[in-house]
């Protein structure tokens, strides 16, 4: 009988496991409009996340407009709003189970990559009086401590994309330095070699009318 | 005792419900809620890529979403491929797909998908893509079928998993953290070098040119 329900508990366990992974974690490309759809199963849950504007072109633009992102709920209303980012972390409690929309929209022509990752967390309630099921306190706190983790992950993902576009902007610098100074070098002394040739030029015409 | 045996008790009446909302999870008759949806544009391709190191599992799973002609669902091609261009999977007029495979190198892997030709209708597709990679993507119910462990021991040996994970991330993120720094420091060695020198060929070359025309001049009997 013992062994019955620990078998059943154990079922329980391994089933309700399921529930609570839920991230995704992929690169986009923005031409103009581009919206992520994701669904929120039971409202209460927090949504967290982060998007890093991987290919932000280092051009001579310094004063790129950025990326506007905004998140939609599934009842119309936008939850968040931000205007010309190159980034950002974003966190909020799902007012209602349903599906969300994360948009992107790029101002400029030039295509962007995002780097975009999602997770919805679940704590089961303890007391869930309106599905009438009983939770084991045990697994709400693992749930929590699962979700602490997945905060950790976040975080990590967040700086790895970060990370990348760090390279990405020391590779260019290197780039650059090495080919703007070469350039340089090779631009002075053909300036000088083209100076010197046409003051030869100047005086061999006119050695005639400048003879003293 | 008694409680133990009430608790059990309902619990054994909700788990039929249970078990068919979790086995319906991974079948065409519930959308799964973990996949992102995309939509896929008309005309075009829409990828989708994530940078990958190597030795990770990766496993994918997309399906059209159509709620408005359930009898004719629009069909869609796919095409994931690593970072060297090497076609890892491809599917072609198909509503659902799967792949898995082993990352051998790292870099950007990429996921292709567009709309068929037979369905030319000026419309927006709804794909839903499940991406997961490394931890994610293990098989715990095997992992639990094989050694025997349920219930909490399972839940803890998952997160043993993550916990490794993030170990792992923060060492990936401190080796390349010390590479910026050395490619940092050489940039830096470098502007400072190259500034020198650029100033050292200046002086040099107005040097050169004024002891040619100097010589040109004495050449030339003007001086």
């Amino acid at each position: 009988m013992e062994r019955k329900w620990r078998k059943i508990w154990g079922l329980i366990g391994l089933l309700l496991l399921n529930f609570v992974n839920n991230v995704s974690s992929l690169s986009l490309t923005i031409t103009k409009v581009e919206c992520v759809y994701k669904i929120v199963r039971s409202e209460g849950d927090i949504v967290s996340g982060n998007f890093v504007v991987v290919d932000h072109h280092i051009f001579w633009s310094s004063d790129h407009p950025g990326i506007d992102f905004s998140i939609i709920s599934p009842g119309g209303d936008i939850l968040h709003n931000l205007k010309g980012t190159s980034g950002d972390k974003f966190s909020f409690k799902a007012p209602r189970s349903g599906l969300y929309q994360f948009c992107f929209h790029n101002p400029l022509s030039t295509p962007e990559t995002i780097a975009l990752y999602i997770h919805i967390g679940h704590i089961p309630n303890e007391h869930n009086l309106a599905k009438n099921e009983h939770v084991d306190p045990i697994n709400v706190k693992i749930a929590e401590l699962r979700e602490a983790l997945e905060a950790v992950t976040t975080e990590q993902k967040y700086l790895k994309a970060r990370d990348a576009v760090h390279r990405r902007t020391n590779e260019s610098t290197k780039k650059r330095v090495i080919g703007y100074t070469v350039g340089e070098y090779i631009l002075l002394t053909i300036a000088s070699v083209l100076q010197v040739v046409y003051i030869r030029r100047l005086f061999s015409k006119s050695v005639g009318y400048n003879r003293i | 005792m008694n409680k133990g045996m009430v608790f059990g008790g309902r619990a054994a009446c909700f788990l039929p419900i249970i078990l068919v909302l979790c086995l319906t999870r991974n079948s065409n008759i519930l959308p799964v809620a973990e996949a992102i949806w995309l939509t896929i544009p008309s005309s075009g391709t829409k990828c989708v890529s994530e940078e990958i190191q190597s030795n990770v599992v990766v496993l994918g799973d997309y399906y059209v979403i159509d709620e408005n002609n359930p009898d004719h669902i629009p069909t869609i091609s796919a095409r994931v491929t690593s970072p060297f261009g090497n076609n890892l999977h491809h599917n072609e007029n198909a509503t659902h797909g799967q792949f898995a495979f082993t990352t051998s190198e790292s870099g950007n892997y990429l996921a292709c998908f567009w709309k068929d030709g037979s369905h030319q209708k000026d419309s927006e597709l709804t794909l839903g893509v499940d991406w997961k990679t490394g931890i994610a993507a293990k098989d715990w119910e095997s992992v639990a079928k094989k050694e025997k462990i349920e219930g909490v021991e399972l839940v803890l040996r998952r997160l043993q998993g993550i916990v490794e994970t993030i170990c792992g991330n923060l060492i990936y993120l401190r080796d390349r953290e010390a590479d910026m720094r050395e490619v940092s420091e050489a940039t830096n060695a470098r502007v400072a070098w190259f500034s020198i020198m650029s100033l050292g060929v200046c002086i040099a070359v107005s040097v050169l040119q004024i002891w040619y025309l100097k010589r040109y001049f004495v050449k030339k009997k003007l001086i």
